[in-house]
């Protein structure tokens, strides 16, 4: 997959692949997309961030002309995106969250068929089903039906079918959702190898880690909007937010309370009885100052752990609630 | 070619399922085609008839000597146990006994009641017996009404009743061309219903998987023509159900004893453009997504439906004109038409054949428009979104 060599990331402004401009779409009285503005450039790995309902399928969707949107622009490589685009769509391979392969044929087969509406010459595709193969390990696999596959070959195989065309723009709505950890990580890294190569990939999740992990730009939604966008450090410059720390602790009173929080750069602290949380936004020795503190007072304390702010936070500071239930 | 490929796949994995279909449908068409033929001869298979004369007239003798001719009397003694007996254990088939006063009833008109019958239960030959004697009655009757004597009236409703009675067997047996037996004929006759049932119960889970809504949001992502795609769809099927028909045909090359010729070949063409038909029909019905579940239900609901409305079973002089106005918007009707001509239970006009075929075709033709454009209208909105 390695055909073409290309830096990786967006430090140089590339050819813009994708350009959603002033996107609306309603679902009766719901508004899915509120005036949504995207732009993601030639080689870059873009996340798009949101809880559940945010608007990401919806999204994808619009951008794909499968869905008719209210109002809004979409243009793909330079061009205006419309249902017959047939030479937009050649180019893009797409993975979603659900497998969608027949059971009916073979591992090989299903790749064939998936890479055959893309591409018709026949040694060609002989050859890209192949090097699909390879990419995602299936080698041992071909004449398998999808039903004799485990979970995590069945993702591989779905991710196989969209990939094995060598598409210049990749979309993968949640592919990770519901697939162990050793599986995800290997569609992570898959995904890297595939950008590595030169490929554009627009990834929804609502992991943040995975987001985190790969993507060089950001998108964070909710409820249609775009609430924040840039690289992850940019998003997390957006806020006040720098540092996180967290002391097991018991018998805390208030006025020691009161003197953490009246540190430098201290700008929230909570105790919730057994736990304290204190929020530091910016400097450099929050902790051994906090610590400190409680010297001082000989406090006796358990468990200490400084946290650098997460897309969580960010998500979390914006909005005013969790990216995630909890306990997902 | 990639759909197209990818259809005969999908039938190549359920085609043991189709042979079996099909099998079962080249002997339900095999068992039809040779029962049923025997139903219409059974209107002469004499019956065992046992007459009680209490009226003992010369009318109520025309009568007895009537049944007589195409029936084997026997006597059984005047009782109850000894008739109920006889029925049961089949040494009568069907017995009568003429009234007292039969002849003054058939002289003033009457004819209510003017005999009770016995039988131990309705076979289409004692339905076809009592529905003669009445009609043999009422037929006396009215001779007699007009001014005849009693033998004179007699014969002249014996020989109109035999006429109908050949008019009768006419329409029910095909006429003596040597290009058609009476089986083919009959094969014919119930192919539209085998042929529905067998190409929309093997058609319809081939398509149903290719138009799986995940994987047909996969295709419409590609960079494939959507019309590539459908003609693709269409061109599989057609080769698939011209397989079936070849099928069916040699089936029928076999029944008419190893050749078509003439007015066979009519038949043949006949159909082939319905098998057209009934393709896409399916094509069209799939768009709709049935569950696989409904399939065999859709199926019955529409050949049966179809076959009954058009005159496969029933005879379509028998239809109401209800009915037939509205068989007339459906292909099989046009089918049978054909066929009605080919067996010679209606003069053959070439223009009602060629009128009839271009139905056919043209039905067939409204069909893979409608599927085409119930395709067209899912390619963007709610039902191209997998939910
Ligand atoms: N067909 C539809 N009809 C009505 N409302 C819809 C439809 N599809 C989506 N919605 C609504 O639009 C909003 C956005 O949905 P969307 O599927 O785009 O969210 P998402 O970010 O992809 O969520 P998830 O993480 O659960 O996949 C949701 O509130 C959803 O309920
Ligand atoms: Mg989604």
């Amino acid at each position: 997959m390695a055909a073409v060599k290309k830096e990786s990331g967006c430090k140089l402004m590339k050819n813009t692949v994708v350009k959603i401009t002033d996107l609306v779409k309603r679902y009766g009285d719901l508004v899915a997309l509120d005036h949504l503005d995207i732009g993601i450039s030639e080689g870059e790995v873009f996340g798009l961030l949101g809880p559940n309902g945010s608007g990401k399928t919806t999204t994808i969707n619009c951008l794909l002309s499968l869905l008719a949107f209210d109002k809004g622009e979409i243009e793909i490589f330079g061009k205006k995106m419309n249902p017959t685009a047939y030479d937009i769509k050649k180019d893009i391979g797409i993975i979603m969250q659900n497998v969608a392969v027949f059971d009916e044929l073979t591992v090989y087969e299903n790749i064939d068929y998936f890479c055959g509406l893309y591409i018709t010459d026949k040694v060609q595709r002989k050859q890209y089903v192949n090097e699909a193969v390879q990419f995602v390990g299936l080698e041992d696999f071909l004449k398998f039906r999808p039903k004799k596959l485990s979970g995590g070959l069945l993702r591989r195989l779905n991710i196989a079918c969209g990939i094995a065309h060598k598409p210049k723009l990749i979309i993968l709505d949640e592919p990770t959702v519901a697939v162990d950890p050793q599986s995800r990580n290997r569609i992570l890294e898959g995904i890297e190898e595939l950008n590595r190569g030169g490929t554009t990939v627009i990834y929804t999740s609502h992991y943040m880690e995975e987001v985190e992990q790969i993507c060089t730009r950001i998108a964070i939604m909710d409820k249609g909007h775009k609430i924040a966008e840039g690289t992850k450090d940019e998003l997390k410059r957006m806020i006040r937010n720098t540092e996180t720390v967290t002391i097991e602790i018991i018998g805390l009173t208030e006025e020691v309370k009161a003197k953490i929080a009246g540190l430098p750069h201290v700008y929230q602290t909570n105790f919730d009885g057994t736990k304290l949380t204190v929020c530091c936004s910016g400097g450099k020795h929050n902790l051994i100052r906090i610590l400190g503190v409680l010297q001082e007072n000989e406090l006796s304390f358990g468990r200490v752990y400084s946290e650098l702010p997460t897309l969580n936070d960010v998500f979390l500071e914006i909005t005013g609630k969790a990216l995630r239930d909890k306990g997902e | 070619m990639q759909v197209f490929n990818a259809f005969m796949k999908v039938m190549k994995k359920k085609i043991f399922i189709a042979f079996i279909y099909i099998f079962v449908f080249v002997f339900v068409a095999i068992a039809m085609t040779f029962t049923d033929n025997n139903v219409s001869q059974f209107e002469q298979v004499s019956l065992k008839v046992c007459v009680f004369d209490e009226d003992d007239s010369p009318e109520s003798h025309a009568l007895c000597s009537f049944i007589g001719n195409d029936n084997e009397l026997v006597t059984l003694e005047n009782d109850r146990d000894v008739i109920m007996d006889a029925l049961y254990y089949e040494r009568a088939d069907y017995v009568l006994t003429i009234n007292n006063g039969y002849a003054e009833k058939l002289a003033s008109g009457d004819t209510d009641g003017v005999f009770v019958s016995m039988k131990m239960h309705d076979s289409y030959s004692t339905v076809y017996m009592g529905q003669m004697l009445n009609e043999y009655v009422s037929t006396v009757s009215a001779f007699l009404a007009g001014g005849n004597d009693v033998m004179d009236a007699v014969s002249r409703a014996e020989e109109v009743l035999s006429k109908e009675a050949e008019v009768n067997i006419a329409s029910f047996v095909s006429r003596s061309d040597p290009d058609v037996n009476t089986n083919t004929v009959f094969f014919f006759r119930f192919l539209p219903y085998i042929i529905l049932g067998a190409v929309m119960s093997t058609l319809c889970p081939v398509l149903l998987v290719l138009g799986r809504k995940d994987i047909r949001y996969r295709t419409n992502c590609s960079g494939i023509h959507q019309s590539t795609y459908t003609i693709q769809i269409f061109a599989a099927s057609a080769v698939y159900i011209i397989g079936i028909w070849l099928v069916f045909m040699i089936v029928g090359l076999i029944i008419n004893g190893g050749t078509y010729s003439g007015i066979a070949w009519l038949a043949v063409l006949n159909s082939f453009v319905f098998s057209l038909f009934a393709a896409m029909l399916t094509i069209f019905v799939v768009e709709f997504e049935p569950p696989a579940t409904m399939v065999n239900i859709i199926t019955q609901v529409v050949s049966l439906g179809m076959c009954f409305l058009c005159g496969v079973f029933v005879e379509q002089p028998l239809l109401g004109d209800g009915v037939l106005a509205v068989a007339r918007f459906l292909p099989t009707y046009w089918y049978i038409r054909v066929n009605r001509m080919i067996e010679g239970s209606e003069t053959f006009d070439m223009n009602t054949v060629v009128l009839a075929l271009s139905i056919e075709f043209g039905c067939a033709a409204v069909m893979a428009l409608l599927a085409a454009l119930v395709r067209k209208s899912k390619y963007t909105g709610k039902s191209a979104v997998p939910v």
